[in-house]
């Protein structure tokens, strides 16, 4: 009874505390308020005025700045007009990119974090070095690939050739092997911040697990596939959709490494996006071409979403 | 900076562009320019030298990447609150100009400054012109120039460095050796292992300057009066017919050929010529073992001389109502000052080409390889005096790649990419409405 005496004490303090807090309504608000002003400044009012410039003829210089409604969002879907061409050609070229490089970054990084998890010889060097290019910068690490896959004199081609003795291969000015530079690079750059999220979650998974498993006879690969994977499936929906935002937004590789060449393939869309605002100045089709390209990315990540939870789903029912 | 001596020519032209300086109270003045790499301290000393010398004005200079103040600048003069001076590029310009972020520079103005126009290469002058009136004065220029390789051209028995397309394709045959020794039309030359070759013809933004640059000397420009995109001529297929023929007919260039692999062949002396900004002159210079001249862009095409230039212009920005007169008399003056052609001089340590032939005239350049380029500044043209530049240059750029790399024929590509880029012009001409 005495006990429970202390305990009731226990809460008692919490309340006077909590009380203090909520004792004016205005509190937790003041409390809210320096993350509000941000979020209201820097997120909500640019949503919103982005929105009023994709609907309007905007530019600062200008007087007159007519409302024009869906015009420039309907320009994305009219036959003959150059956003619609070049818009949907990019958003395509991006989405090839996504489609080749989330495998390869999420494959790889797991594949990595499995091997470097194991207490092998010389692991914390190999996990520094994997790490290590992520520190670059993208202007370093885009003229890195470059110089590495220049048509004539890049190493690449150098080794092909002088080597090799196979014929070189033009990178930098073929359709489809533009790519190869741009997916290895950014494979090359970002792997280490996936690898790592892996091996903060392998940390998570009970050792006795293992234990068991190895008592009963089970193979690494089959450790793998039962224990490992379905524990790290939160870890993987978090990798997989960050990775395809991340591939999504693909500027500075391209931008460096090709020039979104040869003939616009490697020209993703917030390359043309940029091209429209900063190059054109059309900032409302711009604006628009923003919009658009983010309710694609938003529905996209709902429905990875959608599918990567469907089995936990399933499993409730 | 040590300043290099001046001709007396210099001095006379100093003293005849003598004017009233400003005497009104004390003002200071902002300057925002993008010098920020090599060229930021001699900008910088320069800025100096005029507060020394200025006791009235005092100017405050900042620098920031060009692009920035290309989105930057629009809202600030909206805001009234742009810098007093700001140098804006060839392609930029225009667009400025049109948009109505830049003041004019009446005769009364450039009065005020001491500013002569005539002083100044005339197409240099013009890059900042628009509808007659004049918004900038040249601070900076540069052109695209040719470098050739002493050695080699010896070697494959070139005395005359080439200025016509005929020089060019004898000396361009001359310098491409296959691997067995066999120039280009001789009976198993084989074009995919060349020893040496003439000049690579290249892809993106440098592939569309030198087109353009050709492009011109067939009489065409990259818009028409009207300022709508009119590449696609006859006289313009002609011009990037020649350029694809390097690599398929004449079989002087190597396919695929990009900038960057360019410029590491003349490095290591596998090609004559190299086409390229003066902006190289300095690696060049710093290549062990490469002897090299340079020389102005050879006429490639049929009717007259032209090369791309391009070039930074002192301008002044819009300001709000009830803008100090005396700030824009103490900018006019600074103007002046700074492209008066002693400080030009100093400025073309940088690697910026004279403004104007006085400059040029130095003796200090008697020994400068760059004094080669010189006799072909008159002929440098910008790709300015409209304001959608950057739309008509995306379009152009990608029409000579996708004709150079053979993914369209030459008349294809040019129809496609005036297409595109008058498309453009109409939705830029509403935006200007």
């Amino acid at each position: 009874m005495s006990d429970m005496t202390t305990k009731t004490a226990v809460p008692r303090k919490r309340s006077r505390r909590s009380s203090y807090n909520t004792g004016h309504p205005i509190v937790p608000w003041l409390y809210l308020l320096p993350h509000a002003i941000f979020f209201l400044g820097f997120i909500i009012f640019p949503v919103f005025y982005g929105l009023y410039i994709s609907m309007h003829r905007w530019d600062p210089l200008l007087e007159s700045q007519p409302f024009v409604g869906l015009e420039f969002y309907a320009n994305l879907f009219k036959a003959g007009t150059p956003q619609s061409e070049f818009f949907w050609k990019t958003f395509i070229n991006t989405a090839i990119f996504t489609v080749v490089s989330v495998p390869l970054l999420v494959g790889t990084s797991i594949t990595l974090a499995v091997l470097l998890f194991k207490p092998i010889f010389g692991r914390a060097f190999f996990r520094s070095i994997f790490f290590m290019p992520g520190i670059l910068s993208v202007s370093v690490m885009g003229i890195l690939w470059k110089w590495l896959f220049e048509n004539q004199s890049g190493l690449v081609n150098i080794i092909l050739t002088e080597y090799l003795h196979l014929p070189g291969i033009p990178f930098l000015t073929t359709e489809g092997w533009a790519w190869v530079p741009i997916v290895l690079g950014t494979v090359w750059w970002t792997i280490g911040f996936n690898m790592t999220l892996y091996l903060a979650a392998m940390n998570n998974i009970s050792k006795a697990i293992y234990e068991a498993a190895e008592l009963d006879g089970a193979t690494a690969f089959q450790q793998f596939r039962f224990i490992t994977w379905p524990n790290l499936s939160s870890t993987t929906l978090f990798v997989v959709v960050t990775t395809v935002l991340g591939s999504f937004q693909l500027f500075g590789q391209p931008q460096l490494i090709t020039g979104g060449g040869p003939v616009r393939s490697t020209q993703s869309v917030i390359m043309y996006i940029t091209e429209e605002a900063f190059s054109n100045n059309q900032f409302s089709s711009a604006a628009a071409m923003a919009f658009m390209f983010g309710l694609i990315m938003l529905i996209f990540t709902a429905f990875q979403f959608w599918l990567q939870t469907r089995e936990l789903r399933g499993s409730k029912k | 900076m040590k300043l290099k001596p001046l001709t007396l020519i210099l001095a006379i032209a100093a003293a005849s562009t003598a004017h009233a300086e400003y005497t009104g109270p004390k003002v200071e003045i902002t300057y925002l320019h993008g010098f920020t790499g090599p060229d930021r301290p001699v900008m910088e000393a320069l800025v100096k030298k005029f507060n020394d010398t200025h006791p009235n004005i005092t100017v405050k200079a900042s620098a920031q990447p060009w692009g920035t103040t290309w989105q930057q600048l629009a809202p600030l003069v909206a805001s009234g609150r742009a810098s007093d001076v700001v140098v804006i590029n060839e392609d930029q310009v225009t667009g400025f100009i049109a948009r109505g972020a830049l003041t004019p520079l009446t005769s009364a103005d450039l009065k005020a400054g001491g500013i002569t126009k005539a002083n100044f290469y005339g197409p240099l002058w013009k890059t900042a012109d628009y509808k007659g009136r004049s918004y900038g004065v040249p601070v900076h220029s540069v052109a695209l120039a040719m470098y050739y390789n002493k050695d080699l051209m010896k070697k494959y028995g070139i005395n005359k460095v080439p200025t016509n397309r005929a020089e060019f394709l004898a000396a361009a045959k001359a310098c491409t050796v296959d691997k067995n020794g066999k120039n280009p039309g001789e009976a198993g030359f084989d074009p995919k292992n060349l020893n040496t070759w003439a000049n690579g013809v290249v892809n993106g933004w440098m592939g569309g300057t030198i087109a353009y640059s050709v492009l011109r000397q067939n009489g065409v420009n990259l818009v028409d009066k009207d300022l709508n995109a009119a590449f696609n001529t006859a006289a313009g297929q002609e011009a990037i017919q020649f350029l694809a023929d390097q690599i398929t007919k004449y079989q002087t260039s190597p396919a695929n050929a990009t900038e960057q692999s360019e410029i590491n062949a003349f490095r290591q002396g596998k090609t004559c010529f190299n086409f390229n900004g003066v902006w190289m002159l300095e690696q060049y210079k710093g290549q062990a073992g490469l002897n090299f001249g340079v020389a102005p862009f050879p006429q490639l095409g049929t009717k007259m001389k032209a090369a791309w230039g391009g070039s930074s212009h002192l301008t002044l920005p819009k300001q709000r109502a009830g803008y100090d007169k005396n700030k824009r008399l103490a900018a006019l003056e600074f103007i002046g000052w700074l492209t008066e052609p002693e400080q030009n001089l100093t400025w073309t340590s940088t690697g910026g080409l004279p403004t104007q032939a006085k400059v040029a005239a130095d003796k200090s350049y008697d020994t400068n390889p760059i004094n080669g380029l010189f006799e072909g500044l008159p002929n440098v043209y910008a790709t300015s005096g409209y304001p959608w530049v950057g739309q008509v240059r995306g379009a152009w750029d990608a029409a000579v790649e996708a004709a150079i790399l053979g993914k369209k024929s030459v008349k294809e590509a040019l129809e496609d990419g005036q297409n595109e880029a008058n498309k453009q012009i109409d939705q830029a001409r509403k935006s200007l409405q």
